[in-house]
């Protein structure tokens, strides 16, 4: 193989994963070589059984007494017969089901891994292509034991043993047989694998790459039609497409060339074995029956070859889904910060925020997204910070929740440095509202109680007429267990944007970093939620993040403003001081 | 149940594909008959060597022949698989071919109506989702009525009891198809159903980390994820149960009928049958039928295998059967009927012009105007008004249902919206989609007057920077500036704006201003659908659209 080491590496915590479930791995593995012993031992036996009458039906009628058990063997067969169908089926019942725990296995670690990736990875890849290649990629790893080891190993198996028995009756045939498929099984796995390697590893790519440009195309179609650019951009996809198809048209020739190979081996070695057995019969070591049982033995063979040339050609798709998957551990920047959890005692409030001079670039991007912020705020103080989409504020906010570290400066919280702060002390001092409006495909009641997983129904009441959703709520038929739909598409904007600041009430935090709060609530209904809002945010510190902060709703008890251009802090924008103001630094 | 329609676009996708698809199917023949000869030269050899008691040397040209026959039929399945393979491409290639040519001359509008991720999603996968059906499975239905049948007859020929045995089974061999179809329909579509639902739940949770991870709940998310998925494999492992009991009764039978042939030949080679063509046999007969037993029905077990392909085809020809079978807007098929003649001082006319959508009704109409050139004509009015449709009326992306539209037969015009096109390629490669031969000079003036040079200097590569995907790296006011870009290199005299500044940052909204400023200083002609007060202020002439009905408004 191309370098054997560093596929295995790329592999290696999947093995680890299904080397978790060894013992059902093995004895699936047993079952599938049953059926293929059941299959050969039909064969071979039915081979022996109509030899060896056929030769007692001619000293029959020769006239000579001659006597055969057709019992045992007339056994035999029935029983093969049975414990083919009946192991297969076991089989794949008991491999389907190792597949599904496999699949649940390696869903939970990747979520862990995604768990761990910081806000900006996780907007990159918050889009449904990327989230289906995901999906996608797992599935291709749970099949490696049914499609990748566990056939290989019992083809190898059932050729050692073929191979044993038959040098037991004639040794030569038995070197010969295991020679040769020692030889054809090195070809099907290993030289299969090293043929269709590059093609197979980056077919998923260019699969991405034409779907890419297909979607471009339909996005632009416009401007691409009136410039007359569609037949050049036609060029361009027909490029990626044939692309494509080169790899899937050299792919399909080596899988069929593995195919006929395989056929062609096998033949060989059913020929040869008969060769070899008719000699050893002829030389009068062996009867004429088990001449006949051999080769009809290595005949069946083929069931174990039969999916291999596929399955191996094919291998760089799995390594290819490895390999991104394994893409996705997180650079070790928030680690620090989850050890530090078992650190010195919690702080004892996050009232206080500071900026130094804070800086956030992200890798590719051309400007800075957050240059040079530098800002204080007091207890109980409420800051809003002003800007256009792009301004950098929820960059701001993704700071503030900890979900992203700068590139520059320092944050204190309540007099300690932000990435100092213990995970859990710091999730429930901290509350942050995002401008994108998240919900569970859940009830209601699971949405709300992630923020406060203990929170009673009437606790969750309360906080529903907080947000003026109590009495819709009352309507509904399944009342708190209502589902929300996916990302709350059976709700509309505006209540699932009260919902989630339902959600954010069930916490007691010091800090609060609203993004955008009344995002999608029309104008009288925001001015109905500002009062409760106002009454919550009371001895808080607060950090609204808006567009215009004179915009169509006040901002409750809002004591400044700062204005954001382009990541950078306005200086020629004006600051408004609200009630109780608060110099700034 | 498959609908008509998918069935129908498989077939007549199949039939530009026949000759090879038939080939593909003469090549399985082939080498299946070899097959069936390594079987007939293997009793032969057996029966030489036993009953004639021949030496092996003297059945050595039997061997030689066997030895010929191997390399023959590798030769013929690999051509049948090539073969079958080289129409799959082919099948795909033009639907794609097709697809895409489909959506283009739908044009913008009538594609605003579908998400563009699962266009391409259909115009990539779904087609892909053909390959297996082409692939194997239509050659494989045929080789699994036709391997059968020889296999039946030789079996006759050798002998009919035996046959009958074989024949016994086959009246069973439709009923286990639709056994094994429907267990395998059943099994894909149910599985289909419940993977998409669990992976819509990894996803759904995925989607929610940032908030997860606000309240600190992802170990908690992480168990729920590791819970459904387990509940999935329970509820799976029911359907499955089921679902393999049907290939159990195909492998049953193919067991069986091995187990039965063996155990009549032998007892009939032993003289115990005295019953029909029983005495008759010899150990070559007796071996060449036990050898083609599981012949019989090896067709039918890869044809089982491959009966997913044939499910997935199906699902997906559906829906691009029912993404063909939209009709395209008049303008978009021919060229407009009527032209003005090229220099008359109107770019475009419009006569009682209405539009309407399907299921919306008139959405702009009748109206009539006319747009000169050098106008800068400012479209207001409510969202839903009309605006854009008027625009894309204007572009000829709409044809009006009812009314006139003409336009100057030399008309170039220009485009720009809230989504700039970019394409994942160099920022000179998205410059030249406008003018494929413009100079990097004009490149560079185009920049400038779309006041990108400031950003120019910033990147490492200059023109030869590539734009990431939907325009990583740049913002979105640079990437609207990047249309205003090509829109000054491309000279068209007709420029339309579909509100091109919402959403822009204070800064890049100046900049364009500036930049429509240069292009009427340019003498082009100016379409603007806005609500801003400062483009509203660049006006020659202004109209107000109100539910479809547009009225000039006296401009001062």
């Amino acid at each position: 193989m191309a370098k054997p080491e560093r596929l295995l590496t790329t592999l290696r915590p999947w093995l680890s994963v299904l080397a978790s479930r060894q013992r059902r791995l093995w004895l699936g593995a047993l079952l599938m070589a049953l059926t293929l012993f059941s299959a050969l031992g039909l064969l071979a036996v039915s081979g022996w059984f109509i030899t060896a009458t056929g030769l007692t039906g001619l000293l029959f009628t020769a006239g000579i007494a001659a006597t055969l058990d057709v019992y045992v063997p007339g056994g035999a067969i029935r029983l093969f017969a049975i414990t083919r169908t009946a192991s297969r089926y076991l089989e794949r019942l008991y491999n389907h089901d190792t597949v599904l725990r496999l699949l649940a296995d390696l869903r939970t670690r990747l979520f862990g891994v995604l768990a761990q990736l910081d806000s900006r990875a996780l907007a990159s890849r918050r889009a449904s292509d990327w989230l289906n290649r995901l999906t996608a990629d797992i599935d291709t790893l749970d099949s490696l034991y049914l499609r990748l080891m566990a056939p290989p190993a019992v083809a190898l198996l059932a050729g050692a043993v073929l191979s044993g028995v038959t040098a037991l009756f004639v040794p030569l045939a038995g070197g010969f047989l295991a020679a040769v498929l020692l030889l054809g099984w090195l070809w099907l796995t290993l030289g299969q694998a090293r043929l269709g390697m590059a093609a197979s590893r980056r077919h998923v790519d260019e699969l991405e790459a034409l779907r890419g440009s297909v979607m471009e195309t339909l996005q632009g179609l416009a401007e691409l039609d009136a410039y007359g650019a569609l037949p050049h951009q036609q060029r361009s996809l027909d490029q990626l497409e044939a692309r494509l198809h080169h790899s899937q048209r050299s792919l399909g020739r080596w899988v069929a060339l593995g195919n006929a190979l395989q056929a062609w081996l096998l033949g060989i070695a059913t020929l040869g074995t008969l060769w070899l057995a008719a000699a050893a019969f002829q030389a009068g070591s062996i009867s004429g029956a088990v001449m006949v049982m051999l080769p009809m033995a290595v005949m069946a063979m083929s069931e174990a070859f039969a999916t291999l040339p596929a399955a191996f050609t094919w291998l760089g798709a799995t390594r290819g889904a490895a390999e991104r998957l394994n893409g996705l551990a997180p650079p070790r920047t928030r680690q620090p910060a989850a050890q530090a959890t078992s650190a010195e005692t919690p702080p004892d409030n996050a009232r206080t925020l500071c900026l130094d001079n804070v800086g956030v670039r992200y890798p590719g991007a051309f400007q800075p997204a957050l240059d040079g912020l530098s800002l204080s705020l007091a207890a109980g103080e409420r800051l809003a910070v002003e800007g256009a989409s792009g301004s950098g504020k929820s960059t701001l906010a993704a700071l503030l929740g900890r979900q992203l570290s700068p590139s520059l400066g320092a944050i204190t919280l309540g007099g300690v440095a932000l990435e100092a702060w213990p995970e859990a002390a710091l999730r429930s001092r901290v509350a942050v509202l995002t401008q994108q409006t998240e919900l569970l495909d859940d009830s209601l009641a699971a949405n709300l109680r992630l923020a406060d997983a203990d929170a009673d129904d009437s606790t969750l009441w309360r906080v529903l007429k907080q947000v003026l959703l109590a009495d819709w709520a009352l309507t509904l038929p399944q009342g708190l267990h209502t589902r929300v739909g996916e990302g709350g598409r059976q709700i509309s904007g505006g209540q699932a944007r009260r919902v989630a600041l339902a959600r954010l009430y069930l916490c007691q935090p010091d800090l609060v970093v609203l993004d955008e709060p009344f995002a999608g609530v029309d104008a009288s209904t925001a001015q109905a939620l500002a009062s409760a809002l106002h009454l919550w945010l009371s001895d808080r510190t607060v950090v609204y993040l808006v567009h215009k902060a004179d915009g169509d709703t006040a901002l409750p008890g809002m004591t400044r403003t700062l204005t954001l251009t382009a990541g950078r802090p306005d200086q020629t924008a004006t600051i408004r001081h609200g009630t109780g103001a608060t110099t700034q630094r | 149940m498959p609908a008509p329609a998918a069935n129908h676009l498989l077939t007549e996708l199949a039939a530009t594909q026949r000759q090879r698809l038939n080939l593909a199917v003469a090549c399985g023949l082939l080498a299946g008959s070899l097959t069936f000869l390594q079987a007939a030269l293997f009793a032969w050899i057996v029966s030489a060597l036993l009953v004639n008691h021949q030496t092996l040397a003297h059945s050595a040209p039997l061997f030689a022949l066997w030895l010929l026959a191997l390399p023959l039929r590798g030769l013929f399945s690999y051509a049948q698989e090539t073969l079958a393979q080289k129409a799959s491409l082919a099948v795909r290639q033009q639907l794609r071919r097709r697809l895409l040519d489909h959506l283009v001359r739908l044009g913008p509008v009538r594609l605003a109506g579908y998400h563009s991720a699962s266009l391409s999603y259909q115009v990539v996968e779904q087609v892909e989702a053909l390959d297996g059906y082409f692939a194997r499975f239509r050659v494989q239905l045929v080789l699994a009525v036709l391997l059968p049948l020889t296999v039946l007859g030789i079996t006759l020929y050798l002998d009919w009891l035996a046959a009958l045995f074989l024949l016994l089974a086959a009246p069973l061999i439709p009923l286990f198809m639709a056994l094994v179809g429907m267990g395998a329909e059943r099994l894909n579509s149910e599985q289909f159903a419940a993977v998409s639902r669990l992976s819509g739940h990894f996803i759904d949770r995925v989607r929610s980390l940032t908030t997860l991870q606000l309240f600190g709940q992802t170990q908690r998310a992480t168990h729920s994820v590791h819970a459904a998925a387990d509940g999935y494999r329970q509820r799976s492992l029911r359907t499955l149960r089921l679902a393999f009991l049907s290939s159990a009764v195909l492998e049953f039978f193919a067991s069986a009928a091995i187990a039965v042939v063996a155990i009549y030949v032998g007892f009939g080679l032993l003289g115990y049958i005295s019953y029909g063509p029983a005495d008759k046999l010899t150990l070559f007969s007796g071996l060449l039928i036990l050898l083609l037993a599981p012949e019989f029905f090896q067709p039918l077990r890869s044809l089982a295998q491959h009966y997913h392909d044939r499910a997935a085809a199906l699902g997906a020809a559906e829906r691009l059967a029912e993404l063909l079978s939209r009709t395209p807007p008049a303008t978009r098929l021919k060229t407009p009927p009527s032209a003005l003649a090229p220099g008359a001082f109107e770019l475009l006319l419009l006569k009682d012009a209405c539009v309407a959508h399907p299921g919306r009704g008139v959405v702009l109409g009748p109206v009539s105007l006319r747009i000169g050139r050098g106008d800068t004509v400012v479209v207001t009015g409510a969202s839903g008004s009309g605006k854009s449709t008027l625009l894309q009326l204007a572009a000829g992306f709409v044809a009006p249902d009812d009314g006139v539209r003409q336009s100057s037969a030399d008309l170039r015009f220009a485009w720009m919206d809230q989504r700039p096109l970019l394409i994942h390629a160099t920022l000179a490669d998205n410059l030249r989609l406008a003018v494929p031969e413009a100079s990097d000079a004009a490149l560079y003036r185009a920049l400038e007057s779309a006041q990108l040079s400031e950003l120019l200097a910033q990147l490492p590569s200059g023109l030869e920077t590539p734009i990431g995907e939907r325009g990583t790296g740049l913002s979105g006011g640079q990437a609207q500036r990047l249309a205003l870009a090509r829109i000054f290199l491309s000279a068209a005299p007709l420029v339309l704006l579909d509100e091109p500044t919402a959403s822009l940052d204070e800064h890049s909204e100046q900049a364009v201003m500036a930049a429509f400023v240069a292009l009427q200083r340019a003498g082009r002609t100016l379409v603007i659908a806005t609500h801003h007060p400062a483009l509203i202020a660049l006006a020659t002439r202004r109209w107000h659209l109100d539910h479809g009905r547009l009225e000039e408004l006296a401009h001062g």
